[in-house]
């Protein structure tokens, strides 16, 4: 008998997890390189502390987007046809396999997230205000591109060109996420109601989730 | 005379009449011949608005009846939409210069354009990354259901967001906000890009089938591998073991 669905998507995103605690790909090399990345652009724009104080949380957010479709793209993730065949073969239902992986994705772009943000606001003086909508609207961000880098990535497929073209077709679709991850730490600053950015948010999420679940099964009957 | 040669006399008859149409036009009242330029920024986008649709709507249909002319269409579709949406960005620059002083501003329509743009291009890319027909088909057929969700975020854009791009002239409730002659120029420029729009995708999906033949004619014929032609060492005396 097999497993219900969310028992199979757990199993997956815990086989996920302990393959990337084994060669710790994102926690070894992504977010430091992210860190780097939040110290790099200063340079480029110049250190001018007024301005990177305005600008930093703006900044903080598109590196979260460019580096965390590398956490979706890791290798402990990537899956050949030999792993497809034999979870296939195991009876795992595509759908869970589709809902494991962008759980651990998330899961991994959320840690990016908590990890990179102090080092923003250390590096930037960002004033951070409304901390208790923090606690929503971070982990609605790493749902969401964990499940459009996930989704992106099972429509790509294990073509060569991946590496470059999940990035370039997940980035213009990942907008409205990083307006609002910005615009709602904008309204909190200005002590507006965020409420509308958090609805795009969930729906961009339930919608990518939709999507994914959908197009899990069509997707496995190619190659 | 075969229906493809029609369209494209109608097409080039189309762009000739337009063209005839817009000069003829006298120059608006505040931006002088600049004005003309819209003729052709408009039905661009409008088009780029069509090719995308068509290739939303014949993605659905090759994931539903799985036979290859609805993913050709749809491809030729979205290449054309892709040219279209590009002289759509490149033609407003043009006119945003003298109108607004600069070649680009950061304004919702026109990063959105921009956004469409590099989606739809995204799409093609994606179809040059997979080698098997079936497997490009299927997953370019799944993008292109998915990436459809730009275009209404971008046609309201104007009304959702306080922008610099001004609101929608004729696709808009209420009466056409526009002078006669102008409304003739902007129909004839209409009509005429439609029938480009036919041409090229009839060309292009031409251009598919032969290219898909090639394929299977490439896939069908019994060539020698590299490496063929090198035979081992004859050795005098010996004799062949089959």
């Amino acid at each position: 008998m097999s497993l219900p669905f969310w028992s199979q998507a757990g199993e997956i995103a815990r086989a996920d997890l302990r393959s990337e605690s084994r060669t710790g790909e994102v926690m070894a090399v992504t977010i430091p390189f992210g860190a780097v990345a939040l110290l790099l652009i200063p340079f480029g724009i110049g250190t001018d502390a007024p301005l990177l104080r305005q600008i930093g949380v703006g900044i903080y957010w598109a590196v979260v987007l460019l580096f965390g479709m590398l956490v979706a793209l890791r290798r402990s993730a990537a899956e050949g046809p030999a792993q497809r065949d034999l979870l296939g073969l195991l009876g795992v239902d595509p759908a869970a396999r589709f809902a494991g992986r962008a759980l651990s994705t998330g899961v991994l772009v959320l840690a990016f997230e908590v990890v990179l943000g102090p080092i923003a606001i250390a590096l930037y003086d960002a004033r951070i205000t409304g901390w208790a909508w923090l606690i929503l609207v971070v982990p609605m961000v790493a749902a969401g591109l964990a499940l459009l880098s996930t989704l992106i990535g099972s429509i790509v497929g294990g073509s060569g060109a991946a590496p470059a073209l999940v990035p370039f077709l997940v980035a213009p679709l990942a907008i409205p996420m990083l307006l609002a991850a910005t615009q709602s730490l904008e309204g909190l600053r200005l002590g507006e109601s965020i409420l509308a950015w958090l609805l795009l948010l969930a729906a961009m999420d339930l919608v990518l989730a939709i999507a994914g679940v959908l197009t899990a099964r069509p997707l496995q009957e190619v190659r | 005379m075969t229906r493809r040669r029609i369209i494209e006399i109608a097409a080039i008859a189309g762009l000739g009449g337009a063209l005839i149409t817009a000069l003829v036009v006298p120059p608006e009242r505040t931006q002088g011949d600049l004005a003309r330029l819209l003729f052709v920024h408009v039905p661009s986008i409008w088009i780029a608005y069509l090719a995308f649709s068509v290739t939303l709507v014949t993605s659905a249909l090759y994931l539903w009846k799985r036979e290859m002319r609805w993913d050709r269409l749809a491809a030729a579709s979205a290449e054309v939409g892709v040219f279209f949406t590009g002289a759509t960005i490149l033609i407003g620059m043009i006119w945003g210069k003298p109108t607004w002083g600069v070649w680009w501003t950061w304004d919702a329509r026109l990063v959105l354009t921009a956004v469409l743009f590099f989606v739809y291009l995204g799409y093609l890319a994606l179809r040059r990354s997979i080698i098997d027909p079936v497997a490009r088909a299927h997953r370019s057929a799944l993008f292109g259901v998915l990436a459809i969700i730009q275009i209404p975020i971008v046609h309201f854009s104007v009304v959702w967001w306080r922008t610099l791009h001004q609101q929608a002239s004729i696709l808009r409730p209420g009466p056409l906000q526009m002078d006669p002659p102008f409304r003739s120029a902007f129909l004839a420029s209409v009509v005429a890009f439609t029938f480009v729009y036919v041409a090229l995708v009839m060309r292009r999906m031409q251009l598919g089938r032969l290219e898909d033949e090639i394929e299977v004619r490439l896939a069908s014929s019994h060539q020698e591998v590299a490496g063929a032609a090198v035979a081992p060492p004859r050795i005098e005396g010996a004799v062949d073991s089959v």
